[in-house]
């Protein structure tokens, strides 16, 4: 299968510094990744890259082939859809909150069709937020917000899904419903990219790690190949031992 | 329901205009106005007997409607440029007054109406430009030295705001004192008044009005979207640095045409938006819509006031304006802004 996206040499600096330097990946349809590595590696910069966010100083990024910087702003958002590190919450209806993920879709002063409200409805309903509709977005918990900035993004049914740290404000059982969502959008197609620092979860739901290190691909392969006490030593400077979970074989990262 | 609001809404504001058009240092009964009024509607003018004094409907039509109308536009014309700064600053403390756009129009409007008009280079119709040239200036400089790394920041923006605010009224008051010697004209000017303004006034300013006022709505749904962050926006297919451009070309326009007629009123930019995003919520689209009329009332009140407390003299209506807006923006402060939930 072709890749979904593909980065050539893509290099970003932020006042000369480099951030991220010379970085190819290839991203397949239908698989959930997850990007680890220490703060400051470049795991947002690379998220914000692949939005087009920002455009690489040197190398291109290719999305169905296609340079991602020869898509409108507009024709991007119906491709990738973005759940960013800080969102701002604002005295808007759940539901209006979530139809703004419809708004690549109509027109300036159109309003959003039936098909649009259906596709917010059901949006809400996997994130399990339908009984909040009608709630306003800024009375709600941390947790809520989060799920409700999730449903935007899905409402938003593109191809691709980068996701900033979408686990950092949730609690044990919202973080693992999360990522249970990304595993069941990933298998409808979707490719998931997300930002976790929780190795476990990787561990758990990923399919592919991509392991940055001071704005470098330092590894990448499935969790069970990448998560050796030694690369986690290299990257994370944390002695850890070799361990396995009981039921899945999946590795287990805890000092 | 939105047709039967704005109905409503259409009554109220008709009403407030009757009776502020019959106040004043010569009281008109409310009958002898509507009956004025109405004999200048072509289809209603079979109804009315002409059984007022002519005096009284030189007052009503020459004096006080075009005030109380200019009121209106003005009024409804500064909360919207208010939305408008706000929305695309991303910063509930912006408004055309507080962040200097208000005396960058001034200083425009000022050179215009001190170099140009009295020599006839052009006419009253070309101040509003004028104002927009400074205020663009002011917009410019204010949205520069308020970044930070390529980022707006809220309190630098408003402190480049009012370091900037208070050179260019400086700047407005010696080009005054220099030019016309008359202090009472001046102290006019930087309050804020609608005194002396008639239907000439009222059309330099409207046509710009009214046009940023469309042109606001028809953006309404991409500052929703705005609202979320500039990532967020981004990746919701919107355009940002057109749009944050966009704004703020149109809220400065809207601004410098009510500047060029009425001098600088304060807050009423900051005061009328957010207490209606307390009320109908930050949805653009409501929050123009709701911010245009109670501006306007809002304003007309304030000046229907400003010219009869004190009667037979009247004071600028920004002074009201500002004791009532300066202790609401100590209060937003001190509340944190609430704006980044």
């Amino acid at each position: 299968m072709g890749d979904k996206i593909r980065l050539e040499g893509v290099t970003y600096s932020y006042d000369q510094n480099p951030v991220l330097e010379n970085l190819s990946m290839h991203l397949q349809p239908s698989l959930f990744y997850g990007v680890v590595g220490p703060n400051g590696a470049g795991k947002s910069t690379l998220l914000k890259l692949l939005d087009s966010f920002l455009r690489p100083q040197k190398g291109e990024i290719f999305l169905n082939g296609r340079p991602l910087s020869s898509f409108s702003v507009q024709d991007l958002a119906k491709e990738i859809a973005m759940v960013p590190q800080h969102s701002h919450y604002f005295p808007f209806t759940v539901e209006e909150m979530v139809l703004l993920g419809r708004t690549p879709f109509y027109t300036r002063l159109g309003k959003p069709s039936d098909n649009d409200l259906a596709i917010a409805q059901e949006a809400m309903r996997v994130t399990d937020i339908e009984h909040l509709a009608h709630r306003v977005v800024s009375d709600l918990s941390g947790g809520e917000r989060q799920r409700v900035t999730l449903a935007r993004a899905f409402a938003q049914r593109t191809g691709v899904l980068l996701l900033d740290e979408p686990t950092t404000h949730l609690d044990l059982e919202h973080q693992i419903n999360t990522c249970r969502l990304l595993k069941a959008k990933s298998e409808e197609g979707v490719t998931c990219i997300a930002v976790l620092h929780d190795l476990n979860l990787v561990a758990n739901f990923c399919d592919h790690v991509f392991v940055l290190d001071r704005g470098r691909l330092v590894k990448q392969g499935t969790p069970g190949d990448v998560f050796t006490p030694k690369l986690i030593e290299d990257v994370f400077h944390v002695a850890v031992p070799k361990l396995s979970h009981p039921l899945t074989g999946r590795p287990v990262i805890t000092p | 329901m939105r047709h039967r609001h704005v109905g409503s809404i259409i009554i109220l504001v008709l009403a407030v205009v009757v009776v502020a058009t019959a106040l004043g240092s010569v009281r008109i009964p409310l009958g002898d106005v509507l009956g004025i009024l109405a004999s200048r509607i072509p289809g209603l003018k079979v109804l009315v007997q002409e059984t007022w004094s002519v005096s009284r409907e030189v007052i009503v039509l020459q004096v006080r409607l075009p005030r109380v109308l200019l009121a209106l536009v003005v009024g409804g014309g500064l909360s919207v440029s208010g939305v408008l700064f706000q929305g695309s600053l991303r910063n509930p403390l912006a408004d055309p007054y507080i962040i200097g756009v208000s005396s960058g129009a001034s200083l425009g409007a000022a050179a215009g109406l001190l170099f140009f008009i009295p020599q006839g280079l052009v006419g009253l119709g070309a101040l509003p430009l004028f104002a927009f040239v400074g205020a663009m200036l002011a917009t410019f400089t204010v949205s520069r030295l308020g970044q930070h790394r390529g980022r707006l920041e809220p309190t630098s923006l408003i402190l480049a705001g009012v370091a900037v605010s208070a050179v260019l009224t400086a700047l407005v008051s010696l080009l005054m004192v220099l030019r016309i010697q008359n202090l009472q004209d001046v102290y006019i000017w930087l309050m804020g008044s609608l005194s002396g303004r008639g239907w000439k006034h009222l059309a330099v300013a409207t046509p710009y009005v009214v046009a940023g006022a469309i042109l606001a709505l028809w953006m309404a749904k991409d500052l929703n979207v705005y609202l979320l962050g500039e990532e967020a926006a981004h990746s919701l297919g919107i355009d940002v640095e057109r749009l944050q451009r966009r704004v703020l070309v149109v809220g400065s326009l809207v601004a410098a045409a009510c500047v060029s007629v009425s001098g600088v009123i304060g807050f009423v930019g900051l005061m009328v938006p957010h207490a209606l995003r307390l009320i109908v919520g930050a949805e653009h689209r409501r929050l123009i819509f709701h911010s245009m009329w109670v501006g306007a009332l809002f304003l007309l009140v304030a000046d229907t006031l400003a010219r009869t407390v004190l009667t037979p003299t009247e004071f600028p209506v920004g002074i009201i304006t500002a004791i009532v807006g300066g202790p609401f923006f100590i209060y937003l402060m001190k509340r944190g802004t609430g704006y980044h939930g």
